[in-house]
């Protein structure tokens, strides 16, 4: 991924050196160049040639300086979206569902389950003592919690009679779940689904190792948020261990049977989704295209003019492959 | 990636496990009240000696022509017969169950036949004829008596030579008329008597238990079940007694439900008759001539017929082909019934006469393979004629209810116990304690595989499961109750060569039972074509391993001896089966492929298998090629054939009883219609003399039909049957355990995708079933591999107040009152070991009643209203040991002992780790990366490029 994005970050650099057609020029001959010295190299330090020294470190400079400044892009772009931009897509993304929840609790039209489309918002979901509001939407996939959180397939709605899951990412794209391990037994959710409004008392958090919360009675309703965290200094963004909080409703809405009964691996806790793979080549083959468009714009047009035209392009395909990117990566962090 | 995957798919299990537990979730339980079902009186227990028996005095006489009585004494003894008939049991039987007859001092027979039973019995010399009859001692007569053909009940249109019975000496005149017995509705109806002509007739017709009489002078005048081959084979046996005058038989006694016109049940009297044949006493009706002829004299004076052949009969060779040949060469003959023809070789005797004093053509102890004609006065044919039947022992016996009892008289609605067949004798049993108490509950037990009768009670669908080890629960933890202690065996049904009687210790060891079951016999020529098994023997027993463990078999292969009839659904058995063989080194290196010292290689389609598993699968897909038209139109893996497993154990129990295997390579053609067609089906039942099956049985189910069970190999050369002692060794070797058998490979349960590491059920150890290890088995020498318990498994936690209390009383029942053995409503029948307070059982009694407190003060979980108490949980440690929310104990935990307590307060499994590296470090390092690379650029251009170009 690296070396593919790098072709069109390349261009910049080469834009500041000169004209339009001369760097077309030098740029070819620093292609061959620096092989060349890269070659003798290897059969010889720098010593037996000193008079071509100063050119030898410009190229072999210009290559780690191109390089590394790729990498550096490509880390920083993808952390930059993965805990900034990620945030403000997923805002945006939450109004919408929030707008269209809005609309079909006020129309009777939510939708109740059992199978509900992917994607589609299914409840509200309130923590007011870590001021969190959210729309619930179906699907826990990768790529689904990028909206805002998922509701497990498999499981009821929340407040519905039984044991409901929702799952929320930790760090990324918002961090919705971020601060639920802060929750305390006692605290409050409101959830408001289709069938009405729930509030569940939390139970308590759960880690690895603690038993499972004592059976539910019948008729009450239980809701599991599960996000991870992550452990030392770096905690805020290392969410690597799944974390639970369970909570329990006294009153429970009817669950409509003929709930699936598994969901497939990508939509389970901390669950990647292969199926992105296609998709990630069809955009880095896109992100190429822009590179090789650029490179033939930049001989007949200066780079002022090629760069913006190509920016937004460069900064809309990066994003959209960052957010496939994501989809490859676990679904809870 | 795959670990990552794993271990979600483990978290979003936990998950699932968790929201399964609260929708199936029922009602939660309050305290149920404490009712002990001990205060109910059970139907009707009512202590009656369950065996019988007796003792007869038998003579055969012949009155002489001067008046005098001639009898035939017991050669022995100079003394007449002194018969003694003992019946083990006769109480509160079933439908089908066999008991045993055994008799002393009785004549010894000759002349034996093949098969015993029904008409094929009847050409024996001084048999015992065994019959059901309807009817207390008092009013049993010969027309109650159940015969399953004509010929075994009336005599039609026969010579005077057969007219045996016209000279009973203790038949009344009526009973000597020319014809006898027909039903005067019938006498039209009836075409083969010969009113006019000069043959004699004696019907004894047959009175159902409806009152119809079916006259029973030809086949379309029986009762409809004496069908030739009638859905169950003839019962009535002519059994056989040995020089030294004893015998004994399994007879098998059928209930209304088997046997409509017989009517036999639990409200009408019925008798085994039993009537040991010493000959017809003869009368002297016509005066004999004095001169040359005195049969009997010389013979009384020689020590009886029975010593040495009869001189009447084989001093004159020639009379009997006269006899035979006479009424149809002479139809002229005399018309009267009582005054014979007289045949031409002088002898003044008419030829009924005659036939009444013959002594046999047998000598004791022979055989009588060919069916050759024997002598009518001293064979079973004649039964019923009075002096016969006045030698009869009438056993009384009682039917048990139908198993059908508690739905007729009960008509609440069953509580459904969901489970093992292992059981099922013992619920039979005591079902009516229950429906017919109106104290107690309903119960009722279903039977299915373990494994679905688990799930059903797991998931609130049933109050309880009966299985016989544990399994996997969803989130509600549960108690495994010990209820019965019983097992499988294996139970075989094999002749012994030139009519010797069964074998009786049939011997097996682990790798027989892996070849039968791997399907490593050919069966046949049609199998050996199959690969890879060319040189292996083609049935049990032609296997030299076989026949060093039971010498003195016969080797005449046969499909049967390929195939153990086996279940085809998962059940605990096959799993106890299986991991007994799995413990045998022997026969895991032959199933891995090594060959057994005599040659023998393993099927290669099973080679490998997978053990222990619940459930046998059939691998083999081999079709033979054949020049049969029949199976080249209808192609089928033979081996499959052979095999073919049955659903339950109860099937496999009456193949057995009737020496019926399920071999399904029966392929008929029927070439009168065009084009041919065919008809594919189960192999005929065996016949008596040559049968050679085995097949998996229930303890309970042996015991009931009476079927013999294989004693199998423990220590190298020791050999343990099932009893009750090795029952009880069995057992000392057990230890409580709540590992999920198999749960480890993942293999058992048939969940493809369950957690890798082995899962323990939900439930606390002290309330967990016990697991017999076989490898300790494998070093007892007392223990029998195939002992098992079922256990009556509930909920601890969520079970309906209702069900719980049901459930608690079902145990505290069945493991008391329950436990008392016996044939009665409410005791426990044969095959299983009682459970009680002392001995090796003691252990399971208390848990029993552990579990029983435990299932009936369940109260659901509240722990909401716990919650303000529950210590805080403090984020910011991960790694803090959190005090877990669920360990809070239920509400109203300690009002009770701390052993409710904890009972409440539900033990349940770990939180899962679930993680991710993946997740953990990417941010951290993209960043870092970034920053480096990042920094790197800012020295390249800054630092290096410039000073190059400079």
């Amino acid at each position: 991924m690296t070396a593919l994005v790098d072709p069109p970050e390349t261009a910049p650099e080469l834009g500041a050196a000169g004209s339009a057609a001369v760097p077309a020029r030098r740029r070819a001959v620093r292609v061959r160049r620096p092989r060349r010295a890269l070659g003798g190299r290897a059969r010889t330090p720098r010593r037996p040639a000193p008079a071509r020294a100063p050119e030898q470190v410009e190229a072999l400079g210009s290559v780690v300086s191109t390089a590394t400044t790729m990498i550096a892009l490509v880390c920083l772009w993808l952390a930059a979206q993965m805990l900034l931009l990620g945030g403000i897509a997923q805002e945006r993304s939450q109004d919408l569902l929030y707008r269209e929840f809005r609309t079909q609790v006020a129309g009777a039209t939510a939708p109740v389950g059992p199978v509900t489309p992917v994607g589609e918002p299914v409840a509200l979901l309130t923590i007011p003592r870590l001021g969190v509001e959210q729309v619930v939407v179906e699907g826990t996939a990768s790529g689904d919690l990028l909206a805002g959180p998922g509701h497990l397939r498999n499981t009821p709605l929340p407040g519905q009679a039984g044991t409901s899951v929702v799952f929320g990412r930790a760090a990324t794209y918002g961090g919705p779940f971020g601060d639920l391990p802060q929750l305390r037994a006692g605290d409050q959710i409101q959830v408001v689904v289709g069938q009405g409004r729930a509030t569940f008392t939390v139970l308590g958090v759960r880690r690895a190792g603690d038993p499972l919360p004592q059976p539910a009675e019948a008729g009450t309703a239980r809701l599991t948020l599960v996000t991870a965290e992550g452990s030392g200094r770096l905690r805020a963004i290392s969410p690597g261990e799944v974390v639970y909080v369970d909570a329990e409703a006294e009153s429970a809405f009817p669950t409509p049977s003929g709930l699936p009964p598994t969901v497939p691996d990508p939509e389970k806790a901390m669950g990647t989704d292969p199926g992105a793979l296609p998709l990630l080549a069809l955009c880095l083959a896109l992100l190429l295209a822009l590179t090789l468009g650029v490179i033939a714009a930049r001989q007949k047009w200066s780079a002022v003019h090629v760069w913006v035209v190509a920016s937004p392009l460069a900064i809309a395909l990066s994003w959209a492959t960052t957010d496939v990117v994501m989809r490859l990566l676990p679904n809870l962090i | 990636m795959r670990n990552l995957r794993l271990i979600a798919l483990l978290c979003a299990m936990l998950v699932l496990g968790g929201g399964l537990s609260v929708v199936g979730g029922p009602v939660a339980a309050k305290p149920a009240q404490d009712e002990k079902g001990k205060d109910g009186k059970d139907g009707q227990s009512t202590a009656v000696a369950d065996s019988w028996s007796q003792t007869k005095e038998m003579v055969r006489r012949f009155a002489e022509a001067d008046g005098t009585l001639y009898e035939f004494t017991n050669p022995d003894t100079g003394a007449p017969y002194q018969v003694t008939v003992s019946v083990d049991h006769t109480q509160n039987l079933r439908g089908r169950e066999r008991v045993e007859i055994s008799w002393t001092g009785a004549q010894p027979s000759g002349g034996r036949a093949a098969d015993p039973y029904g008409e094929k019995g009847l050409q024996q010399e001084y048999p015992v004829v065994i019959m059901q009859c309807r009817g207390t001692p008092e009013t049993v007569t010969p027309e109650t008596c159940w015969t399953s053909s004509v010929a075994q009940r009336s005599m039609i249109s026969q010579p005077a030579s057969a007219a045996v019975w016209l000279h009973d000496l203790d038949a009344p005149a009526a009973d000597k008329e020319k014809v006898v017995g027909v039903p005067a509705a019938d006498k039209d109806a009836c075409k083969q008597v010969d009113w006019n002509g000069p043959a004699y007739t004696r019907v004894t017709p047959f009175v159902a238990a409806s009152g119809k009489v079916y006259a029973a002078c030809d086949s379309e005048h029986m009762p409809p079940e004496a069908a030739v081959d009638s859905a169950f084979p003839p019962a009535e046996v002519t059994a056989f007694t040995d020089a030294s005058g004893k015998g004994s038989v399994q007879f098998e006694v059928r209930s209304d439900v088997e046997n409509e016109s017989l009517g036999c049940n639990q409200d009408t009297a019925c008798s085994i008759v039993v009537v040991p044949i010493v000959g017809v006493s003869c009368d002297h009706n016509v005066p004999a001539p004095t001169s040359r002829q005195s049969p009997t004299g010389s013979a009384s004076v020689t020590g009886g017929p029975t010593a040495t052949a009869d001189p009447s009969g084989s001093g004159s060779p020639s009379a009997t082909e006269t006899v035979t040949s006479s009424p149809s060469s002479d139809p002229s003959g005399s018309p009267s019934p009582t005054e014979d023809t007289q045949p031409d070789d002088g002898n003044p005797m008419p030829l009924s006469l005659r036939g009444c004093r013959r002594g046999g053509r047998f000598l004791p102890g022979t055989s009588n393979g060919a069916g050759e004609g024997i002598d009518l006065s001293v064979g079973p044919r004649l039964w019923w004629s009075a002096s016969n039947w006045k030698n009869r022992f009438t056993v009384p016996i009682t039917f048990g209810p139908p198993p059908d009892a508690c739905d007729i008289l009960d008509s609440r609605a069953p509580t459904g116990f969901y489970g093992s067949e292992l059981l099922a004798q013992a619920a039979l049993q005591w079902a009516p304690a229950y429906c017919l108490n109106k104290k107690r509950f309903k119960f009722q037990h279903n039977q299915m595989p373990d494994q679905a009768g688990f799930s059903l009670m797991d998931n609130g669908g049933g109050a309880a499961a009966l299985v016989s080890s544990a399994y996997e629960s969803g989130s509600d933890p549960v108690g495994y109750a010990p209820t019965a202690v019983t097992g499988f065996s294996i139970g075989y049904v094999i002749d012994r060569p030139d009519n010797a009687g069964e074998y009786t210790d049939l011997r097996l060891n682990a790798r027989l039972l892996a070849k039968l079951l791997t399907q490593s016999y050919p069966g046949s020529d049609l199998g050996r074509a199959h690969p890879g098994m060319e040189d292996n023997p083609l049935a049990l027993m032609n296997d030299p391993e076989f026949k060093e463990l039971n010498p003195g078999l016969s080797e005449i292969t046969q499909e049967a001896g390929a195939a153990l009839l086996s279940l085809s659904n998962s059940a605990d058995v096959v799993y106890q089966l299986t991991d007994y063989i799995a413990h045998d080194r022997d026969a895991m290196a032959f199933v891995n492929g090594q060959p057994d010292p005599w040659g023998m290689v393993v099927n290669p389609s099973y080679k490998k298998v997978d053990l222990p598993r619940a459930e046998w699968p059939l691998l083999d897909t081999f079709v033979p090629q054949t020049h049969d038209t029949c199976m080249q139109a209808n192609p089928a893996p033979y081996f499959t054939q052979l095999a073919a497993p049955v659903t339950t154990l109860r099937k496999i129990a009456e193949a057995l009883l009737d020496a019926w295997p399920n071999v399904q390579t029966r392929c008929d053609t029927d070439v009168s219609t065009n084009p041919p067609t065919f008809k594919l089906g189960r192999k005929a039942r065996q016949g008596y003399g040559t049968r050679f099956m085995l097949g998996v049985v229930s303890l309970g189910d042996a015991e009931r039909f009476g079927l013999r069970s294989a004693a199998l190999e423990t220590k190298p050369g020791v050999y343990v049957a099932p009893t009750p002692d090795s029952l009880g060794a069995a057992l000392k070797l057990a230890k409580q355990s709540a590992a999920v058998p198999g749960g480890d490979a993942g293999k058992k349960k048939g969940a493809g995708k369950t957690a890798p590491q082995a899962r323990p059920t939900t439930g606390p150890v002290k309330y967990a079933p016990y697991v017999i290890d076989q490898a300790k088995v494998r070093r007892s020498a007392k223990a029998y591999p195939g002992t098992m318990v079922v256990y009556t498994a509930a909920k601890l936690a969520n079970l309906p107040e209702e069900d719980a209390a049901k459930v608690a009383q079902f145990i505290r029942i069945a493991t008391t009152e329950g436990q008392r053995r016996g044939s009665g409503n409410g005791q426990l029948p044969g095959g299983y070991l009682p459970i009680t307070n002392q001995g090796v059982t003691g252990e399971l009694f208390r848990t029993a009643q552990a579990v029983a407190g435990a299932v009936e003060k369940q109260k659901s979980a509240q722990p909401q209203e716990e919650m303000p108490s529950a210590p805080e949980v403090d984020p910011d440690h991960a790694d803090i040991a959190d005090v877990p929310v669920g360990a809070v104990p239920a509400a109203g935990a300690g009002e009770t002992s701390v052993d409710a307590a904890t009972g409440e307060a539900v033990a349940m499994p770990q939180t899962q780790a679930v993680g991710s590296d993946l997740g953990g470090r990417l941010l951290p390092l993209l960043i870092l990366l970034g920053l480096l690379a990042g920094a790197l650029t800012m020295v390249v251009r800054t630092v290096v490029i410039p000073r190059s170009r400079r």
